[in-house]
């Protein structure tokens, strides 16, 4: 053995990079990408149906998204089992995951917006780190899913 | 040719632990370096024994001279 080191990630990406984290956590926790969320459901609600939605936010720990060349599409919609999560860069720049749900308690909902916040997070830096070991041409010996979903990569580098 | 074991174990919460084998001294910690830069700030850290051990190619420089001060 010769060194552990222990790092916290920062989140600085442009929104193409972010989105593409988004995708992959949504797909890992069985989410579908892209429908009509609440949002836009909500001129169709009846007032009964909107006094029963709950929605919480959430921010993705250490993070900022950079504005430029986010074009159009300003946020993801990811929805499973009545939640709906949006997934926005907030007036500060930061990555927001708000969580809305019909007859869904708070605490539900935030245990929900954090797992999906902690996804992202995870994927962003899998891609991080697995973009820069091709760009170094670092060879990936085994790269496995552990039973408490950490990701472990071994990677084997030959020096002269 | 020396061989860099470098295991990366990415917690469900995005956390990063690193485990740099076979790499010494200054070597292993460009790893650390550029992991650092990668992924953001460095909250642990720790160096084993195998961090304060010479290269390889300055411990056979050493072998050579002693072998040349014996002689």
């Amino acid at each position: 053995m010769s060194t552990i080191i222990v790092l916290t990630p920062i989140i600085i990406g442009s929104w193409p990079s972010i989105a593409a984290a988004v995708g992959g956590a949504a797909a890992a926790l069985g989410l579908s990408v892209g429908q009509m969320g609440y949002e836009e459901a909500k001129d169709v609600l009846t007032e009964e149906e909107k006094e029963r939605m709950t929605s919480v936010e959430v921010q993705v720990a250490d993070s900022r998204v950079v504005a430029k060349g986010m074009g159009a599409q300003k946020e993801i919609v990811a929805t499973r089992a009545g939640v709906e999560l949006r997934i926005r860069r907030d007036e500060t720049g930061k990555c927001v995951v708000c969580a809305s749900g019909r007859d869904k308690g708070k605490a539900e909902l935030t245990e929900m917006a954090e797992a999906f916040a902690a996804k992202v997070t995870q994927v962003y830096v899998y891609n991080k780190i697995m973009n820069e070991l091709h760009a170094r041409g670092m060879k990936v010996a085994n790269e496995e899913v552990m039973k408490d979903k950490s990701i472990r990569i071994n990677v084997s580098n030959e020096v002269d | 040719m020396a061989k860099h074991e470098v295991e990366i174990t990415i917690s469900a919460k995005g956390e990063v632990r690193v485990h740099v084998r076979g790499a010494k001294g200054k070597a292993c910690m460009e790893y650390a370096k550029w992991l650092t830069e990668v992924v953001g700030r460095v909250k642990d850290q720790k160096l084993t024994s195998e961090y304060y051990e010479p290269d390889t190619k300055a411990a056979i420089k050493l072998q050579q001279k002693l072998h040349n001060i014996e002689e």
